[in-house]
């Protein structure tokens, strides 16, 4: 995973419409990667961009800060060694104070190091001020406000944790880079002067606490490289004062012997300024590829694209829309406010005879003929009670029981034989036999459906 | 007979019109979509419920229209003098018969599936007496020779199971009560494992995708979670600004600005109630949220504050003890030689502090004075009692969602309920909960790692809401 993929991803997940089905599609054609979810992500960012055609903002944005890092690297780069052959420059009047050096490739490196972990420290937070004051920060700032392309960056919002760990990877890049420089520049004013080299300060420093502190600085070689580690002689007999303007006669006289610091120089050069710096431009890549990682996963929308890649998709509804029979509502004229006393047949439909009677009794009707239909009769056996049937005829129906075409086909049968039929939906005994609202409802519904001519409902 | 061609199980929901089985396949396919109404004749045509895991179907229901001419299909199919083996093949002789015939539409609907090889699934409403009228479908369905169960549904408050129980003896071997309008998962699974029982080689597949269900509801919790989690990130460190024409901020600006931020706060609720509902596949239902209900006890009222928010008094001590706990640490700093005063002045800082602005969202600054352009400034979230609000509201309208059983199909009632906040907000959970809200309220931003550990500190209480339903 790459910034380029991180800004691919986060623009993609912008405009993102693909379905949980397609994306566990994806995944499932993964599935090698589903322990590994910067891999999934950087796979899924690919295939979507494969079908595109223009050059995306991660592809614009990583090109532009490699562009601006390469600049920038070699500036400093140049600089390195520029700042070194000004350091070692030497006039014929005065040795070179090695001093300076020192500070540039010893002190300088080790200040900024300590700053450049404290950084990393702080680098959660979104204004790190350490980070922001670098050069590697700066430097680029104007590098983009010179180019003009400071618009391109501000177009993706790259997550504060990661950019402080860009610029910290940078800084040490630089560094680096300044660092080889001046190496670089030290070699070769070495191998191309006759350097002598001498050291000064205002301070009281004597020469073997001068040379106490030239031994720690060198701990790091002095035990396989003795060479490159000045001796209190050499320490004593590299001393000068500015005072008088002229060299001291014991200097001219080891003149040859103030050449054999350039050992100590490159290893410390070597050690604190591009060894160690290299160990932190490391140090920084690692924290740099753990932002970009962290970064990903909390981009918003990455988690749940994860989720519905590895997650098994699970679905229970139908692909298909429901189907919904018609359902005519309509007025019916054949409503029969009251039931009569007397009819000449009373029949149930499904309601065994003794219930029949019991429904007669409460709803205080009567007729020569009380009989059941529908339920458990034949179909023969119903024929013949139709054939039966004439007058005036009630029926009783269970209104819970929604008509159903078997009670319809026998009405229909019903009311050709009969001079009225009057359809009577009962409740239960829990409701006193009267009928729920909405059941009744449904009964008026079917029957107007049905519009038999001698058919009545209550 | 085709049931060796099929290789997953087939379950057709089938039975007298209006009896539930609509409403069964809606609750059992979590599918809110399927018409469910009390007028007979909703169900037109026999449709498929597959359960697909990664597009593997597991199992599939088959929601049927009603017996319509159950007695004249007996009569044919008895016709038809053959021995007891043989019956199934003058059913399908029927259907070969009948397919276009639209007398017996829903009859070749509801008996294909069977002949087809699923297993049957009989429902019958127990809140109703038993009726002859289904012995002939029941004998019918005896006549396919496929394996079946009965399925007791209530669809109202009286009971006549006694007497269902004994009829449908004498016809099912398994016969199990289930209530589509409760959204129980014990419930589900029993009829899962019923279901399992119907015929041999279909139990593997069937306790599977009980298994699935399982893993099912656990991703919905976890995305509800994700979602609350969202919502309180986004509402609480949420910074309103409002550009000023003028010199100076008047009033009107200021009430602009608040109007404005809450405004915000309004829509997030609202997007992230949706996906709730998106989540629990209950798609169609804000459409039908009474009007009366939840949406009128606004995200700001003194309702809501006063059902879901903390009282003045939780609210000093929650503040008490935060100051105190700072005041704790510069005590420690002097070696205890500020004789605990520094946790002493926390907490009563801390206290007041919670108490005075204990109605005050947040402050309204403005900002970019000496920089030239000038614009108000509102949040994030400094209110102490408002994240138990918004947590409360959203935490109970997902425990609604997810309650409510996908057969249902009236409006969702969410009634005021002063207990709720009993149930998921105890002083530990309150204790946690502030962690996270105190780093909202400090505008320093929430990293991955507090935001996923909050989302996990919701998903517990969500399980635990949830297992008490």
């Amino acid at each position: 995973m790459h910034l380029k993929d991180y800004i691919d991803l986060y623009t993609l997940l912008k405009g993102d419409l693909s379905t949980r089905q397609e994306r566990r599609t994806f995944g499932l054609a993964h599935e090698a990667l589903t322990s590994r979810p910067l891999s999934l992500l950087k796979a899924w960012v690919d295939e979507k961009m494969r079908t595109r055609q223009t050059e995306q903002a991660g592809e614009k944005v990583a090109h532009l800060l490699y562009h601006t890092t390469l600049w920038l690297t070699l500036l400093a780069f140049v600089t390195g060694i520029f700042s070194g052959i000004g350091l070692l420059s030497y006039n014929g009047h005065a040795p070179v104070n090695l001093i300076y050096f020192l500070a540039l490739v010893v002190l300088l490196p080790l200040v900024t190091m300590t700053l450049a972990l404290l950084s990393m420290l702080r680098a959660k937070r979104a204004r790190n001020t350490l980070v922001h004051l670098s050069p590697a920060y700066l430097m680029e700032r104007m590098a983009l406000f010179f180019t003009k392309k400071e618009d391109l960056l501000t177009q993706v919002e790259i997550n504060p944790m990661l950019l402080n760990w860009i610029v910290i990877q940078r800084s040490q890049l630089l560094a680096l880079a300044f660092s080889v420089g001046l190496l670089l520049a030290l070699l070769g004013v070495v191998a191309t002067r006759d350097v002598a080299f001498a050291w000064s300060t205002t301070l009281q420093i004597d020469a073997a606490a001068f040379h106490r502190f030239l031994e720690f600085v060198a701990l790091p070689w002095r035990s396989w490289l003795p060479t490159a580690v000045p001796s209190l002689e050499l320490v004593e007999q590299s001393q000068y004062y500015r005072l008088g303007g002229t060299l001291s006669k014991e200097m001219i006289e080891h003149a040859a012997a103030l050449g054999a610091w350039w050992k100590f120089l490159a290893m410390a050069t070597l050690f604190y300024a591009v060894l160690l710096r290299a160990l932190f431009y490391l140090l920084a890549t690692w924290g740099l590829k753990r932002a970009l990682k962290k970064a990903t996963l909390a981009l918003e929308g990455a988690e749940e694209l994860l989720r519905d890649m590895t997650e098994p998709f699970i679905t229970t509804s139908s692909m298909e829309k429901t189907q919904r029979g018609d359902v005519v509502k309509k007025g019916y004229g054949r409503i029969q406010e009251a039931l009569k006393l007397h009819y000449d047949v009373i029949q149930g439909w499904a309601i065994p005879s003794q219930q029949l009677s019991l429904l007669c009794e409460v709803m205080e009707v009567s007729a020569p003929v009380c009989v059941e239909v529908g339920g458990n009769n034949t179909l023969e056996e119903d024929q013949h009670i139709v054939a039966q049937s004439s007058g005036e005829v009630l029926l009783f129906v269970k209104a819970w029981e929604p008509p159903t075409m078997d009670l319809m086909d026998y009405l229909e049968a019903l009311s050709r034989q009969a001079e009225s039929v009057t359809v009577v939906p009962v409740g239960t005994e829990h409701t006193e036999y009267k009928p729920k609202e909405s059941d009744q409802a449904v009964w008026t519904d079917m029957i107007a459906k049905a519009d038999l001519s001698k058919v009545w409902i209550t | 007979m085709k049931q060796t061609e099929t290789k997953h199980p087939v379950f057709a929901v089938v039975g007298h019109p209006n009896k539930g089985k609509s409403a069964i396949v809606s609750s059992l396919a979590m599918d809110d979509s399927i018409a469910v109404s009390n007028i007979p004749g909703t169900t037109y045509r026999r449709q498929s419920y597959p359960l697909k895991v990664d597009g593997k179907i597991i199992y599939e229901l088959y929601d049927t229209p009603g017996f319509q001419r159950a007695r004249q299909v007996l009569a044919w199919l008895k016709s038809h003098d053959v021995s007891a083996d043989r019956r199934h093949e003058v059913v399908q002789a029927f259907l070969n018969t009948h397919r276009d015939d639209s007398r017996f539409h829903d009859e070749v609907e509801l008996l294909t599936p069977i002949m087809e090889g699923a297993g049957i699934i009989y429902v019958v409403d127990a809140s109703k007496p038993y009726g002859e009228e289904c012995e002939a479908e029941m004998e019918i369905l005896r006549w396919t020779g496929q394996p079946s169960m009965a399925l007791i549904n209530h669809i109202d408050k009286e009971d006549y199971s006694a007497e269902w129980k004994r009829a449908l003896g004498g016809y099912f071997q398994i016969i199990r009560t289930y209530n589509p309008m409760q959204t129980d998962m014990h419930q589900q699974i029993a009829i899962l494992e019923s279901m399992a029982q119907l015929r041999e080689e279909w139990t593997v597949q069937v306790k599977a995708s009980i298994e699935f269900f399982l893993h099912y509801r656990e991703q919905m919790l976890e995305r509800s979670a994700a979602a609350i989690t969202r919502l309180m990130h986004q509402a609480l460190s949420h910074v309103e600004r409002l550009a000023l024409a003028s010199e100076n901020a008047n009033e009107d600006d200021k009430a602009r600005l608040k109007e404005r931020y809450k405004a915000y706060l309004r829509t997030e609720e609202r997007t992230t109630q949706a996906e709730i509902e998106r989540i629990w596949h209950h798609e169609h239902l804000h459409a039908e949220i009474t009007p009366m209900g939840f949406e009128q006890m606004d995200l700001f009222s003194e309702e809501s504050a006063s059902v879901f928010g903390l009282t003045r008094k939780e609210l000093l001590i929650s503040g008490a003890t935060t100051g105190a706990v700072t005041g704790a640490g510069v005590d420690l700093l002097f070696g205890g030689a500020t004789f605990l005063l520094g946790g002493a002045i926390g907490a009563v800082v801390g206290g007041v502090g919670a108490y005075v602005a204990f109605d005050e969202l947040s402050e309204v600054k403005l900002l970019g004075k000496r920089l030239g352009k000038r614009y108000l400034e509102m949040g994030p979230m400094q209110n102490r009692n408002f994240p138990y609000i918004l947590l409360g509201r959203i935490l109970y309208y997902t425990v609604m969602v997810a309650a409510r059983s996908h057969a249902k199909r009236d409006s969702l009632t969410i009634a005021m309920d002063s207990t709720f906040k009993e149930r998921w907000l105890d002083e530990k959970v309150q204790k946690s909960l502030e962690k996270y809200h105190k780093q909202w309220r400090s505008g320093k931003g929430m990293d991955d790692e507090m935001l996923k550990s909050y989302e996990a500190l919701i998903e517990k209480i969500l399980k635990k809401l949830m297992e008490e339903l």
